[in-house]
């Protein structure tokens, strides 16, 4: 699931200060189930917004309302109706969600309410993990379902480097376990530390272009 | 809004978003043959035993097909007893299939709004339990 947390209100303020209308779209997807931008959150930085330009005499007209997915078009009709109305837009989606609303209404300035931060796990209610930075090649299968780019602070494909501690930290941060010392203790569990020994070539960053996929069933569909 | 949930329902709201779209919703509530073919393409119906309330066309009849059997006539009880159809037993994945082509997200989504219009949606903060 996609992580997100709200900005700062001086900053959200800051965004719609000058605007008279402004509608406060909530998504029903990942960003409500993350306790970030669903209904009741939404209505939560309507009455913070009103407040604090009230405060400096700023009268904003803000209205709430939440579309079950922000990332798919098919969920827009309701919303269709009602953005032409607003002067601006506040999306409290990730920020795919984001740009799909300022795609769908371009004449209208819309800004995001949230920070997206990561793809995670829930640990509990409101405690969140990064699991995943989608680096569109997995190597689990190869570390014991341990995600070297994520938890290893430099990321290595290869590892550990040199700085694991003796009690089994990373030498970045004490409090945290390095990620290939449990990458071993997980693969040795298993019987599968041959693993470890596999040199992994270097993944190719530099080809960050913005990606898209097609499944293999649909390329007839999409491609031809 | 953050009081919504203790006002009355606003039939006359309800009533009026359902009338909005009636030609179109009534039209395909009405063609839905319940041949259950939608069942076993969706996963949560497969994933709890063939238990008919994730049956995709059930869910639909027994949430927006009532809201417009009962002309949105609805009290909270009523909204918050169709939540669970309409959010736990329906992720909006757009994965099911009708042999006649009803498009049934589209249905559950606007059954949501319904709910919504209302404050009426899951708590995602623990408050009820959606397993």
């Amino acid at each position: 699931m996609i992580i997100a947390e709200r900005k700062p209100l001086d900053e959200i303020k800051d965004m719609v200060r000058g605007y008279k209308r402004v509608l406060n779209v909530g998504c029903g997807g990942c960003t409500s189930i993350c306790l970030a931008g669903g209904q009741k959150e939404v209505n939560t930085l309507n009455a913070d917004l009103k407040k604090a330009l009230g405060a400096e005499d700023v009268h904003l007209e803000i209205d709430g309302f939440v579309i079950e997915r922000q990332c798919n078009y098919d969920f827009f009709e309701a919303l269709d109706e009602k953005a032409g109305n607003y002067d601006a837009i506040l999306s409290m989606a990730c920020g795919v969600g984001v740009q799909f609303v300022a795609e769908r209404y371009p004449e209208t300035p819309v800004f995001p309410a949230l920070n997206t931060v990561f793809c995670g796990a829930d640990r509990d209610i409101g405690w969140f993990e990064e699991s995943c930075r989608t680096c569109g090649e997995c190597v689990l299968a190869e570390t014991g379902g341990i995600c070297p780019v994520t938890r290893c602070a430099k990321g290595l494909f290869n590892g550990p480097c040199g700085g694991t501690r003796l009690d089994g930290t990373c030498e970045v941060d004490k409090d945290t376990p390095c990620a290939w010392y449990e990458i071993y203790k997980r693969l040795k569990a298993q019987g599968r530390l041959e693993n470890i020994l596999k040199i992994k070539p270097p993944r190719q960053w530099e080809n960050q272009t913005r990606r898209s996929l097609v499944q293999e069933d649909y390329k007839q569909r999409y491609i031809g | 809004m953050p009081d919504q949930e203790k006002k009355p329902v606003d039939t006359a709201a309800i009533a009026s978003m359902l009338k909005k779209k009636e030609p179109e919703m009534k039209r395909v509530l009405n063609y839905c043959l319940r041949c259950s073919i939608c069942a076993e393409s969706c996963f949560l119906y497969m994933a709890h035993d063939g238990d008919p309330q994730y049956m995709p066309s059930y869910k639909v009849i027994n949430s927006l097909g009532k809201l417009y059997k009962k002309k949105g006539n609805v009290d909270r009880e009523f909204l918050e007893g169709i939540k669970g159809l309409v959010w736990r037993n329906c992720v909006l994945c757009h994965r099911c299939y009708c042999p006649i082509g009803i498009d049934i997200p589209r249905m559950i989504d606007f059954t949501r709004s319904i709910c919504r219009s209302e404050g009426v949606y899951p708590e995602q903060d623990g408050g009820e339990s959606w397993l």
